[in-house]
């Protein structure tokens, strides 16, 4: 019924299969979107957050997405300014998944405030020495690069593309692509800090709080160099997700070990970064506020805040993905490969979770004991919105548009090869062009 | 013309741009931010003209001096008052609460008659004159039936004119029973009673002394007038030292030098072995005690003989050691005061207790001067003629008080209405036809709950006089609601156990809210409305000319200065009144057929009943938990510690070794068991208390009120307490309880 | 830097003295009924409940019988930051300049119709002094006749904190000047709960005024601040002749423990 806006030369499941998964989906989604208009219009008593957790498990929510959305910027930094040109492949996945997770950050935060209509007072009263607004503004503008690189994507529908004006504009867009990479790169670097430097700033919370360069903290630089380094994990993580939801392969290996081998020597550098860091941390700078590291990881019976968060994230989430990645067999073995990015993304969660929570849970002033927390339905159905919109928005762009440039090749349907052909010759002349467009059958 | 696809692309897109574009997304973005400053249902206060107004509280019987601060007609805030002899400028939490009560929601905003069951809280409105009518023939129908004695009243108020008109109506309508709550001031009113011959209230100088020796009383958890308490003892730590005996960590024992954990309800032993420790070592002043007292033999032998350091030790659980170290500080001291009293003394306790640390004082010869022990005379300012009741009221008064208070048992009690509930309960008194209740909440206030309700639900007719929709109102059969203190007049003698006599005036800040009529007015009303001798002893026009007759001169002083103070005052010195004029170590006015050991000040294993369990139960006090007639505001409530209540459940305090034992941690729920009553209730850890002993908040559990004024918050603590009659006066001498505990 | 006698100059600042504070409350409610602060039916809830002045409990850790316990009341601290310059923790952080720190008087403010509730400054605040709006403020019918025309009310979903009584502060100007008084003096600006504390633990004034009694109380050898060592340079300075209650204010390593111990034996 549907099959005029399937791209041509790829198989896709029948439309009904297609609207049950959508519907299960929107269920999701429609419970989140039903707690996300509770909190709106009751207030955030919705929420098990207190005076305590001012920040809670939507923020971290927001950060982690935020940095596994980091494959964007990264992917794309590494596309159109280094010019690594088989990542092209993947640009346009990493682009959607960037654009989710950033489109979803907006919308937790939209939702996090007290006064959302008053939201926009960020940008109109903005204190320019506040993290918070450099993150708002980068974020903000960084979305509209997102939508800006995902548009033409969506121009490229087959029907839409069949529109002149469409046509032309997903053309003109393309060509200037590269400027808004390099903005987008440019601002990711910033806002990722930005992040960091949330936590990093704040010299009344011992846990967070990092010394740095200038107004930058450490922790500035570690939340974009992680976000960099796992971002990518995080793209293939979905990638191949992906093939494993659609039974097919959808990105050539060398694509995926080649991010894989980036990947992983940036989560190396970036885990010894921060274990210099954690060290100068728990021996430097927390002993000059009174503080030991024994301190920051509680051992108080039934509190979930012990050093084995500081191994998982550390140690699980950092150093054996980093290994596995980093050698030839970790990237080329399935299995080590899977377990590889499954703990590059679990570490970076953990790290922005103890850069929220337990930065909170921690007392500072002698006389208070540990603060617990648990979400309320209503905070969690509104975090796992973005998954159901992030599995609906993805689904609903591989089903219509040409997202992955080797599908048709990976996956050639009998009687069409000639078509295959075809493509491929198109590829190839791109590749010499340089032509930043991706492959479709249409011509220049 | 036909609309095409791209015309109609063309147009949305247009139209989405020209949207943008156009200052209308702006301008609602804008007005949505305004909106959000401005929320309707966010209140803005008035403004207006503002004033200050003096005035004093009625809340406790601290007898402070108040400063309202209004807006136009509105009151927005009650600062203490400058200057005032009493608090000088500082109030405490309750008194700084007093708004929420003048515009609380759970007012009697008229008066009401009970119609359904008794305490269902089902009312009708009425009117004053049908209210007044109908109590009036109430009482006239159970006079005409002969039976005058059967009317009683509660009072909270033992002083000043309402309680005067109270007491002077059921005189010259001839019952006897007017009775008013005990406290620990009973205490010592008998003991001082005893000793010295006088009827006086105790003072005690803590501004001037220089060593202060509590016996368990918590002198910072709202003992007596808080505020002046709090800066006294803020002086004295400064200038001297404070020793709390006591089990449990309370304020006030934080706030001391030393903390001297003590087995609880053995403190008279305490008492007699610091004495002991003085009289062995010579150390009391000999010149007071061979001059100005009698019966010093007889106490000393006793003393010698029985309270040894060593068998004080074994008694008390405190070392020996320390027992002398103590004796030996207050001897030293030059003004050193001795007190005993539970908490912030609700409860009247054991005589002899009271008498031991009398005797102790007494060593010292610390009397009537200043840092010392004070007798302050009753207020004198009420002079009216004397009533002249007829002779059906002589007949009623003939009969003797239902509480037994001034019979051949008790004879210079005045009132003991802890002993109220169980004379009506056993049936082997006359009963109570009528009960009048004003500015006192019994039911809720008085130990064994249970057995107070079932005593009112033997009273057939139940008026109160609150202000307020508190239990007693709530099980009444008509409510006469009082105006509250900032809208109505009246004069507040004595500021508990302050060792000068204060006269305030409250006074009318705020028009009346409510369709309320001053308790004053209704009984002249209704006394009137008897006629013959009832009418006579009740000549006024109406309260106010009552009061204003009654202080003459003082009126017109205290409405514009709210306080008078004697500042010359000096009470008779050393204010001795016995028949010998000494002060006596032995009292002879007391009935020594249960006891040989009667009239001296001893040590008895009194206070605690009930075999229930291995546990003792003590009550806690604490300043923002109010035990009396007006239940905690709102506002005292948010400081109440989440360790005392949290959301609906009492917490009690138990030592970790105790709770180690049982099996409880933090936050666990334990069963609590007296013979009394039980209840659920979940448990903090806490060091400052002995082991085996739970520590109990008093003041949550209401039942009535509202949800805001900690409605079903918590239990009370009177539904597990009991009580415990002293031999000697009758008051209530239970401290705590021995009670079951166990995880639940 | 004396500015004490520069009439525009000042750095407002509490001493209390934690051996007089009998952990009463009176402080809190004399607060909130002065800020119009909103109550709930349920307030047990400690880290949900709006309290601008909250008093503490602190112990010494050690067990029965030689526990011993000292409260604590905990404005706001009124930071000044590194330098005076309003780097206070929470103003460094408001994203919409919602919370300002006022460079006359010292005193860091919140502007409530700014606030749009992001809550980065509870964050940021180690006092815990900053709480924000859950709930719609609500009164019990006929409770609302006592909310003050001088502090406003505060809608749902902001953050609210203690002002040093700031109206108090201008009211005070404003009849300095129309007396034609270029100066206030030091009684005529009290906050609430200085003037309500029964136990005159509390002391209000201008820290860098010698004519005001702050100024010498702070420099006690019994003097402490909260957090010191995270320099956030408080102005709530705290008295106590206790040890263990000084070394409370902050943390410590075992071995600087240790020396304060010897040095408070050598004293």
């Amino acid at each position: 019924m549907d099959s005029d806006l399937i791209p041509k030369g790829v198989q896709r499941c029948s439309l009904g299969k297609f609207l049950l998964w959508i519907s299960a989906c929107g269920f999701v989604l429609a419970i989140g979107v039903y707690a996300m208009i509770l909190c709106w219009l009751k207030g955030l008593n919705q929420t098990n957050m207190n005076d305590a957790y001012g920040f809670a498990l939507w923020i971290w929510a927001d950060l982690a997405i935020i940095a596994l959305g980091g494959g964007a910027f990264f992917t794309g930094f590494l596309r159109y300014i280094i010019g690594i040109k088989e990542l092209k492949n993947i640009i346009n996945y990493a682009v959607l998944i960037g654009f989710i997770c950033y489109s979803s950050a907006l919308l937790i935060l939209a939702i996090d405030i007290g006064q959302p209509l008053r939201g926009w007072f960020i940008f109109w009263h903005a204190n320019v020495h506040s993290m918070l607004t450099e993150v708002a503004f980068c974020l903000t503008v960084y979305f509209a690069v997102l939508t800006i690189e995902y548009i033409p994507l969506v121009l490229e529908n087959r029907k839409i593309d069949k529109i002149p004006f469409f046509h032309n504009l997903s053309h003109n867009m393309h060509e200037i692509m590269a400027v808004f990479a390099a903005t987008g790169a440019f601002l990711s670097f910033f806002h990722q800090g930005s992040l960091g430097g949330v936590a990093g700033v704040l010299f009344g919370r011992p846990f967070g709080f990092r010394e740095g360069i200038l107004i930058w903290p450490w922790t500035f630089f570690l939340f974009t160099w992680s976000a960099a380094a796992v971002g990518p994990c995080f793209t293939i993580l979905i990638t191949k997700i992906t093939e494993k939801v659609t039974r097919k392969k959808l990105v050539k290996d060398n694509v995926i070990e080649l991010l894989a081998k980036i990947s992983g020597w940036m989560l190396l550098t970036y885990i010894i970064a921060k274990l210099i860091d954690t060290y100068y941390w728990a021996f430097h700078t927390a002993p000059g506020m009174g503080l030991t590291l024994a301190q920051f990881y509680t051992s108080d019976p039934g509190s979930v805040y012990g050093y084995w968060i500081l191994f998982l994230e550390v140690v699980i989430g950092g150093i054996v993905p980093a290994l596995i990645l980093v050698t030839k067999f970790g990237r080329t073995n399935k299995i080590a490969l899977w377990i590889a990015i499954t703990l590059a993304c679990i570490g970076i969660c953990t790290n922005r979770w103890v850069m929220v929570l337990q930065l909170l849970a921690m007392p500072v002033m002698t006389f208070q004991s540990w603060f617990t927390y648990f979400p309320s339905w209503q905070e969690i159905a509104t975090t796992i919105l973005p998954v159901a919109y992030g599995a609906i928005l993805i689904s609903i762009s591989y089903r219509y548009l040409p997202i992955f440039p080797q599908e048709r090749e990976l996956n050639p349907i009998p009687g069409e090869e000639a078509e295959v052909e075809t493509v491929e010759k198109e590829e190839k002349k791109e590749l010499a062009t340089g032509d930043l467009s991706p492959a479709t059958e249409t011509a220049t | 013309m036909k609309l095409s696809r791209r015309c109609f692309l063309s147009f949305s897109l247009g139209t989405t741009v020209g949207i943008t574009l156009s200052p209308l997304p702006w301008k609602i973005t804008d007005d949505l931010s305004i909106w959000t400053q401005n929320w309707p249902w966010t209140p803005v206060p008035r403004d207006g003209a503002y004033s200050l107004e003096n005035s004093a509280c009625t809340l406790c019987p601290g007898g402070c001096g108040i400063s309202v601060r209004k807006v136009d007609h509105r009151a927005v805030k009650i600062d203490g008052m400058k200057d005032h002899p009493v608090n000088d400028g500082g109030i405490c939490i309750l008194g700084a609460s007093g708004l929420q009560y003048l515009y609380g929601p759970f007012r009697l905003p008229s008066p009401l008659k009970r119609v359904g069951e008794r305490g269902e809280g089902r009312w009708k409105n009425i009117s004053w004159k049908q209210a007044l009518t109908e109590v009036s023939e109430k009482l006239s129908e159970i006079r005409s039936n002969g039976e005058p004695e059967k009317v009683a009243v509660i009072s909270g108020k033992k002083e000043g004119t309402i309680a005067c008109l109270l007491e002077r109506f059921l005189t010259v309508y001839g019952s006897p029973n007017f009775m008013t709550p005990s406290t620990v001031e009973d205490s010592y009113e008998a003991a001082l009673h005893l000793m010295q011959g006088s009827r006086a209230s105790v003072g005690f100088d803590f501004e001037n002394a220089d060593f202060v020796l509590s016996f368990g009383s918590g002198i910072l958890e709202g003992w007596g007038s808080p505020v002046k308490i709090f800066q006294a003892i803020g002086k004295l730590k400064k200038d001297g030292s404070v020793i709390q005996v006591e089990p449990r960590l309370s304020n006030t024992a934080a706030k001391s030098d030393r903390w001297v954990p003590i087995n609880p309800g053995t403190e008279a032993a305490m008492i007699m072995g610091v004495a002991h420790v003085i009289i062995r070592e010579k150390l009391y002043d000999e010149n007071f005690i061979n001059t100005s007292t009698s019966g010093f033999q007889k106490y000393q032998s006793l003393v010698m003989e029985d309270y040894s350091p060593e068998k004080v030790s074994v008694i008390t659980g405190i070392a020996s050691s320390q027992i002398v170290a103590i004796a030996r500080e207050f001897a030293k001291a030059s003004k050193p005061i001795a007190i005993c009293g539970r908490g912030e003394g609700r409860i009247a306790g054991n005589v002899h207790e009271t008498m031991a640390v009398l005797a102790l004082n007494a060593l010292k010869g610390n009397f009537n001067r200043e840092g010392g022990l004070w007798s302050v005379p009753k207020p004198d300012y009420i002079k009216w003629a004397e009533a002249k009741p007829d002779q059906t009221a002589l007949e009623g008064l003939e009969k003797g008080r239902i509480d037994g208070a001034g019979s051949k048992e008790y004879p210079f009690m005045t009132s003991l209405l802890d002993r109220f509930p169980k004379m009506i309960n056993e049936e082997n008194s006359y009963g109570i036809q009528a009960l009048l209740v004003s500015n006192a909440n019994p039911l809720y206030t008085m130990p064994d709950t249970e057995a107070v309700k079932k005593a009112f639900e033997k009273i057939p007719y139940i008026v109160s006089f609150s202000s307020f929709m508190d239990e007693t109102a709530q099980f009444s059969d008509i409510l006469l609601p009082n105006p509250i203190y900032l809208e109505r007049y009246e004069d507040v003698p004595t500021a508990a156990m302050y060792k000068k006599p204060v006269l305030n005036l409250t006074k009318p800040v705020v028009k009346p809210l409510h369709n309320t009529i001053n308790t004053g007015d209704i009984i002249i009303k209704i006394a009137k409305s008897f006629g013959g001798s009832i009418a006579d002893a009740f000549k006024w026009r109406d309260y106010e000319t009552c009061l204003k007759e009654t202080l003459g001169a003082q009126w017109e002083i205290l409405k514009k200065q709210v306080v008078t103070e004697d500042k010359n005052f000096v009470a008779n010195s050393p204010a001795l009144e016995t028949n010998a004029g000494k002060f006596q170590f032995v009292a002879d006015d007391v009935n020594k057929s249960q006891n040989s050991k009667a009239g001296i000040p001893h040590f008895e294993d009194l206070g605690i009943n009930g075999a229930a369990g291995n546990f003792v139960l003590i009550p806690y006090d604490s300043m923002p938990l109010s035990t009396g007639y007006v239940a905690s505001a709102p506002f005292m409530l948010k400081v109440v510690s989440d360790k005392a209540l949290y959301h609906q459940d009492t917490v009690v305090q138990i030592n970790p070794e105790t709770a180690l034992i049982l099996g409880l941690k933090e936050g666990s729920y334990a069963n609590l068991e007296t013979s009394v009553g039980s209840a659920r209730v979940k448990v903090t850890l806490y060091d400052g208390i002995m082991p085996n002993v739970i520590a109990m908040p008093s003041g949550l559990g209401h039942t009535a009120y509202d949800d805001y004024m900690g409605n079903g918050k918590g239990v009370n603590i009177n539904q597990v307490l009991g009580v415990v009659e002293d031999p000697v006066t009758g008051l209530n001498a239970a401290w705590g309880i021995r009670a079951k505990f166990s995880k639940a | 830097m004396e500015k004490g006698h520069n009439t525009t100059f000042k750095r407002y600042g509490m001493v209390i003295d934690l051996d007089k504070c009998t952990g009463c409350g009176a402080c809190m409610v004399a607060c909130m009924q002065e800020n119009n602060v909103p109550f709930k039916k349920d307030e047990t809830d400690k880290i949900r409940s709006i309290t601008w002045i909250r008093v503490y409990k602190l112990n010494n850790g050690k067990p029965y019988p030689d526990t011993e316990i000292c409260y604590l009341p905990r404005p706001c601290q009124h930071c000044s930051g590194m330098g005076d310059h309003g780097h206070s923790p929470c103003v460094s952080v408001c994203p919409a300049t919602a919370t300002d720190y006022g460079m006359d008087t010292g005193i860091v403010s919140q502007i409530y119709t700014r606030c749009f509730g992001c809550r980065y400054c509870m964050v940021a605040c180690p006092y815990h002094v900053r709480h924000f709006n859950w709930w719609d403020p609500v009164w019990p019918e006929g409770m609302e006749n006592y909310l003050s025309p001088n502090v406003s009310v505060r809608m749902r979903g902001v953050v609210e904190k203690c002002s040093f009584c700031y109206h108090r502060y201008q009211l005070a100007r404003e009849r300095a000047f129309v007396q034609g008084r270029k100066d206030i003096e030091e009684h005529e600006y009290q906050t609430a709960c200085t003037q309500a504390c029964p136990a005159k633990a509390i002391t209000f004034g201008d820290l860098i005024n010698p004519a005001h009694a702050v100024y010498e109380l702070k420099n006690s050898p019994n003097a402490f601040q909260l957090l010191e060592r995270l320099q956030t340079y408080p102005k709530v300075y705290y008295l106590s002749d206790r040890l263990w209650v000084r070394m409370a204010g902050d943390n410590y390593l075992e071995e600087e423990k240790r020396e304060m111990a010897q040095a408070k034996i050598k004293r």
